[in-house]
């Protein structure tokens, strides 16, 4: 055989055994319905792996050391500790129920919502004991935090209604309707902003009693809040609506609204000012310039949920 | 309780295909679902409707494939001619209820909801919920050969539950339904009693939350199984051959269960999709005729009456109502039974039971 009708056996074999390409940043995708996390090449906007979990994770966060990217797996009753830098498994911890949580800003605190099991679980984020567990009704969704950690608000998304949580004293402070099936929560320059997933605006809530003081309309179905890494604006999914509205942050008016295919949920941003949008029912993520509009799309698992960005993973 | 876990790379799986089944439902979610709950003021339903959406896939899926699969094989080759098919389109009805109707909403939402409330209360007394995959944990990166030790523990489970409603007569007055069609098809493997449903979904319910079953993962591996089931009632003279009928269980197969001569509580061959428990607990029975189906013992409303009707005399049977009667045209009917073709029955297998 000559040479030249070796070439194309010589290439195809050379791309088989070379080394694949080094990821310039990783982002991991939670596939709820696949039960797993897609790690994708944050450079090339290929999907390179899935990590398996149990059985339906949702949300992920990254803990205060940066040294673990946690995963909650609900119908597992399991937290995953990844390797935010490889999406190694490094560590499983029985929890039950965990969809969303966070960490209080001084990381003293890891705070889990459980939505089917309708209870608020308080852990010491250093020990990961259990302190203290809140029944309440019911289907706690979404959490944020007051910047000086002393207070938590969950979000009820089957009872229409916001809870504080004081964090000094472990006890629930208020527990106040907001609306229509609230999802999402934010704080925002002093308020607690809940997206009202069964109406199609944005509340803004006194932190103090819990008072709805304005109501700010995005589109249907408003479900999650993101704001962006500067401060200055304010990124609204709706649900039903198909779109993502910007906010001023400052004053809450509507900068711009973008139509994203396939149920918006959870966005990350990226350093180079785009944004990672999960795209619920489509198998896909897409990523957004907000400058251009334009949309690019990534396909991952069934149901992605969660998404968070390390722009520095090799 | 926490677990220390192995390398990375024994924990990676590879990038899977998109799975159209979820896509359509997400479709039906999005463009149907969500703007009616949104509508409704029901938003908070979101999640469950998904789930509702996913199983009205799956089941639609697992219908047009059975339809299509085995329509042309009984018409191919059939093995009883009817003219009044009447008896058949209730059974149809019977699949539209089990596999796309609320049947899988319900049963969803409670085997979701048990799930969630006994493995977070173990979670919480630092328990681990039982799973497979927690007892070998070599499978966390093997998701389908996981799927298929569950399925292979389901088929053996459904198995006992299937010869132990054959053994007692109060649990048998209401499968006695499933098995009171003469005119068995292919339509007829969801022809069962409400409350006989509702027992074999406790049944899975325990089982399932004892191995921790995983949700619907692995949907084309599901439609399969349901597909052999289904093809296992069908009105056609097929056999996957010696050792064919030793793996999966085939229409002639299932067939000796559904005769005339197995119906009660002397019945064989109670395997829903694999034949080994059948074997391995002493029920086979490999002979190689085929049967006429029906259990005179039913009744006539429970052969051929309404959905309702056969509803109702399923619950008159439990009752008791109409035992003597049955009796007799029972024996009489089973003293006239032969084999439409075929060796005589009993002599190519293990034994009956």
């Amino acid at each position: 055989m000559r040479l030249a009708a070796r070439l194309p056996l010589l290439c195809l074999l050379a791309a088989l055994f070379a080394p694949p390409a080094a990821a310039a940043g990783l982002a991991f995708v939670v596939n709820s319905r696949s039960a797993s996390v897609s790690l994708i090449d944050m450079t090339t906007l290929v999907e390179l792996r899935r990590v398996p979990m149990l059985r339906e994770p949702h949300h992920l966060v990254l803990s205060p050391d940066g040294k673990y990217l946690l995963v909650g797996d609900t119908v597992g009753n399991a937290m995953f500790f990844l390797d935010p830098s490889t999406g190694a498994v490094k560590q499983r911890l029985a929890v039950a129920d965990p969809y969303q949580f966070g960490f209080s800003p001084n990381g003293k605190w890891l705070v889990v919502n459980g939505l089917a099991r309708d209870q608020v679980d308080v852990y010491d984020a250093g020990t990961m004991k259990l302190v203290r567990r809140f029944p309440i009704a019911s289907m706690p969704s979404h959490l944020a935090f007051s910047p000086d950690s002393s207070k938590v608000y969950v979000s009820l998304q089957g009872s229409n209604r916001l809870a504080a949580i004081d964090l000094t004293q472990l006890a629930v402070i208020w527990d106040v309707p907001v609306g229509s099936t609230p999802a999402g929560v934010l704080w925002n320059r002093g308020h607690v902003l809940v997206a009202d997933m069964g109406a199609d605006y944005v509340a803004e809530v006194d932190p103090a009693d819990g008072k709805v003081i304005n109501r700010i309309h995005t589109g249907s179905g408003a479900h999650q809040l993101f704001a962006s890494p500067d401060g200055k604006q304010v990124y609204v999914n709706n649900r039903a609506g198909g779109t993502i509205t910007m906010l001023d942050a400052a004053s809450l008016a509507t900068l711009r609204t973008y139509r994203v295919p396939g149920g918006p949920d959870d966005l990350a941003f990226a350093p180079d000012g785009t944004i990672w949008i999960t795209c619920r029912f489509i198998e896909k993520i897409a990523v957004l310039n907000p400058t251009t509009g334009e949309l690019h799309t990534v396909e991952v698992g069934r149901q992605p949920h969660g998404i968070f960005l390390n722009a520095t993973a090799p | 309780m926490t677990h220390q876990c192995g390398a990375a790379a024994a924990l990676l799986e590879p990038v899977p295909m998109p799975d159209p089944f979820d896509l359509t439902a997400g479709w039906i979610e999005q463009h149907l679902l969500i703007p009616l709950l949104y509508q409704l003021g029901w938003m908070r339903w979101e999640d469950l409707s998904y789930g509702w959406a996913l199983f009205a896939v799956y089941g639609a899926v697992q219908v047009a494939v059975t339809y299509a699969v085995c329509l042309p094989l009984e018409r191919w080759r059939p093995l009883e001619h009817w003219p009044d098919r009447h008896a058949v389109g209730v059974d149809v009805l019977y699949t539209i209820i089990s596999r796309v109707g609320v049947l899988p909403l319900v049963t969803f939402v409670a085997f979701y909801q048990a799930q969630v409330a006994l493995n977070g209360w173990m979670t919480d007394q630092g328990w681990v919920p039982p799973t497979l995959e927690g007892l070998f944990p070599f499978l966390l990166g093997h998701p389908v050969l996981t799927f298929c030790l569950y399925a292979a523990i389901l088929d053996c489970a459904d198995y006992w539950r299937h010869r132990l409603s054959h053994m007692f007569r109060w649990w048998y007055a209401l499968h006695s339904l499933h098995h009171a069609q003469r005119q068995m098809t292919f339509w007829s493997d969801d022809r069962n009693h409400i409350l006989d449903d509702l027992i074999a979904f406790f049944w899975f319910l325990a089982i399932g939350l004892l191995i921790g079953i995983p949700p619907m993962q692995f949907p084309l591996l599901v439609l399969v199984l349901r597909f052999i089931e289904s093809l296992s009632h069908a009105n056609t003279r097929l056999s996957f051959g010696w050792l064919g009928d030793r793996l999966v269980i085939s229409p002639r197969f299932h067939r000796w269960h559904h005769g005339i001569r197995a119906a009660g509580r002397r019945s064989c061959n109670y395997g829903g999709v694999l034949p080994w428990w059948d074997m391995l607990f002493g029920s086979a029975d490999f002979s190689d005729s085929y049967a006429p189906t029906g259990d005179p013992g039913a009744g006539e409303a429970m052969a051929t009456g309404s959905y309702l009707s056969q509803q109702w005399a399923g619950l008159r049977r439990l009752a008791g109502l109409h035992g003597g009667d049955a009796r007799a045209a029972m024996a009489s009917r089973r003293a006239g039974v032969t084999a439409i073709s075929g060796r005589a029955p009993g002599r190519g297998g293990k034994r009956m039971v």
